[in-house]
């Protein structure tokens, strides 16, 4: 067994687990994170994914053990105790969620790319977006949704 | 604090609500306020405690609150997005074992001899079921013709053939590698056109491979042939489609120690699924709770039981509950697709392109098992000849078997798949005749009255102005 410590949502948890042991499985089954979906369990869909240290990542392709000490966001941990994240009141507001179960990955997705570029184009917003399936099809609503919220941080910015 | 905040909302004055009975200012202050609900209102989004009125309110005509027009947002989006909806994969259960299904991985063979000893002998694995334990070993939405877990015959690679429960998941896969399974191989017929020669291997011995078919006929085509200008041809091909929700296949089965079964499943249609469980079972429907909930995409993938029976069995030998979801390559080999269909089409035109005459022969690529193949075939027969006046029409619809993956419910049931071929032969058509393509549809297009091919009169038709509107907006010009 491996002990493994992670910063997830801004605290410090501790695990003892098998050495195969993913990232979700950890996040899914010892810490009850369920908000983070298996889709495909091989990197493909992109359902499962959270943000590691900035960068989002596929928790089903990253192992446990790769994760000690880093810091981990999922999607129990974008909105805050009383207020939703904009990117959540977007996806809310611009029905871009319809089944639900690619929305917690998309979300950290945009969210990585918004913390990285306030102000991306709809291309860039695609590609960011482009490790993340959705089979109800609702890609369009999902890019006006993370525009939107692109669209209230530039003019956040302009107002300085 | 948050009893404030909703105050402050209620006493919003609302115009729709003036003059109304206090009754009903109330629910529509509530209302208002449920409307009003944005960032400022806590999370969850709990609704504190009302004065409800206890009797029920009716809805008065022309009293109701406006529903046309008005924005809508799903009311379970909130939990979807912060990650908080449950789909099955996220219950878990006290006691609750992990299921695998053993695939067959062959496309036709007669079971010789199944061995699950060693796999019943591995620490973990708590039960381990083969298809002659199942009582009444067969289902499906129109022919019962599908096995919960083939015992005789294998007719395609993804047919389960043995299921396992254990405590984890990964005991139960490694259990599925201990289950020794001895096949006799067995000719196997993948193309359609192939199995319906008489000479083709027999995917339900001794049934024919065809097993569902229909004609639907209009005026005498034969005729309008002999007085077209011009005869076109074509045959059209699709491929076979799987939903790929990105949620898997999902499935819980408790049986408990009273001898009844709760089920939670990724089911579209419970009623039938239950019917289905009772007669697979042999269970008196009462015993047996269904629970359907939230599911990560159906697209008609998940409109029939799959696992569920093997689950509830596993569950009943283990008196744990069990839970199943298919991986995602099982989701592609042992899930309903979408038909691959093989269209001929032939259409009489005259010389100023108006269509005379038009057959359709669709043979249906079913696999394995029949599943929701009638009403797709169905609708697609209805649907061959297109939003078209034809006077002299014949389509007709042929559903086969064969050692694939079977084919079921998807989007549209065999819709699109004709209007590709129709819409394709239309094109095909009008470069024959050198009319631009889209003034031959308007020649031919549905009006307000038309008669479709099965006789129906139809209404508030609007083929020529969404025709024409498309156009307009992505530019097209009228080439004559």
């Amino acid at each position: 067994m491996i002990d493994v410590m992670i910063i997830v949502n801004g605290e410090t948890r501790c695990a003892s687990v098998a050495p195969e042991t993913t990232l979700l499985a950890l996040l899914r089954d010892h810490f009850g994170l369920t908000g983070t979906k298996i889709g495909c369990d091989v990197g493909d869909c992109g359902a499962c994914t959270v943000i590691v240290d900035d960068q989002p990542v596929d928790a089903c392709l990253m192992l446990a053990a790769q994760a000690d000490g880093r810091r981990v966001l999922t999607i129990e941990g974008v909105a805050s105790k009383d207020k939703l994240h904009p990117l959540q009141k977007a996806f809310e507001e611009s029905g871009a969620l319809q089944c639900g179960f690619c929305g917690p990955g998309i979300i950290l997705s945009a969210k990585a790319l918004l913390d990285q570029n306030p102000a991306p184009t709809r291309h860039e917003i695609r590609d960011a977006l482009a490790g993340n399936l959705c089979r109800c099809t609702g890609y369009a609503k999902i890019v006006d949704a993370v525009s939107e919220v692109a669209r209230v941080y530039r003019s956040e910015q302009s107002r300085g | 604090m948050q009893c404030r905040k909703w105050r402050a909302y209620t006493v919003v004055s609302n115009p729709v609500a003036e003059g109304k009975p206090v009754v009903e200012r109330e629910r529509l202050a509530i209302e208002e306020a449920l409307r009003g609900l944005d960032e400022s209102a806590p999370l969850p989004a709990a609704v504190p405690s009302t004065r409800l009125p206890v009797e029920p309110l009716v809805p008065v005509p022309g009293q109701q609150i406006r529903a046309v027009g008005q924005r809508a947002v799903r009311p379970d989006s909130r939990n979807h997005g912060l990650g908080q909806t449950r789909y099955i994969a996220d219950f878990t259960l006290p006691g609750m074992l992990h299921a695998k299904i053993k695939r067959a991985g062959v496309a036709s063979a007669r079971i010789k001899r199944i061995d699950t000893s060693a796999a019943e002998a591995m620490p973990g694995v708590i039960s381990v079921v083969v298809g002659c334990e199942v009582p009444v070993n067969s289902f499906g939405p129109t022919f019962q013709d599908q096995p919960v877990l083939a015992d005789q015959l294998v007719r395609h690679a993804g047919d389960g053939v043995a299921g396992v429960a254990a405590v984890t998941e990964q005991i139960a896969a490694e259990a599925l590698e201990k289950i020794i399974v001895d096949y006799e191989p067995l000719p196997a017929v993948f193309d359609p056109l192939e199995a319906m020669r008489e000479d083709a291997p027999k995917v339900h011995p001794p049934k024919s491979n065809i097993y569902h078919s229909m004609v639907v006929r209009r005026g005498d085509v034969e005729k309008g042939f002999a007085q077209s200008d011009h005869i076109v041809q074509g045959r059209f091909t699709s491929q076979m489609v799987e939903h790929v929700s990105i949620e898997p296949h999902a499935a819980i089965a408790d049986w408990d120690a009273n001898g009844r079964l709760t089920v939670w499943a990724t089911i579209g249609r419970l009623t039938l699924a239950r019917a289905d469980l009772a007669r697979t079972l042999q269970l008196p429907m009462n015993h047996i709770r269904l629970i359907g909930t939230i599911v990560g995409g159906n697209f008609g993938g998940k409109n029939e039981i799959s696992q569920e029976p093997a689950l509830a069995l596993l569950s009943k030998k283990a008196g744990r509950p069990v839970k199943g979801i298919l991986t995602r390559g099982e989701e592609f080999i042992a899930s309903t697709a979408r038909h691959p269909f093989i269209m001929d089409y032939k259409t009489g035109v005259t010389k100023d392109g108006r269509i005379l005459a038009r057959t359709a022969r669709l043979v249906l690529d079913g696999g394995a098992y029949c599943s929701w193949s009638e009403t797709t075939l169905s609708k697609s027969c209805i649907l061959a000849a297109g939003p078209y006046k034809i006077d002299n029409v014949r389509s007709e619809a042929i559903a086969v078997y064969t050692n694939k993956t079977m084919t079921g419910a998807m989007r549209g049931f065999g819709a699109p798949q004709t209007c590709f071929a129709y819409e394709s032969h239309m094109d095909d058509i009008a470069t024959a005749l050198g009319i631009d393509p889209l003034e031959f549809r308007l020649r031919n297009a549905f009006e307000e009255g038309s008669q479709t091919p099965t006789g129906q009169v139809l209404h508030s038709v609007a083929v020529k102005q969404t025709l024409l509107k498309a156009a307009e907006r992505f530019g097209w010009e009228i080439q004559s």
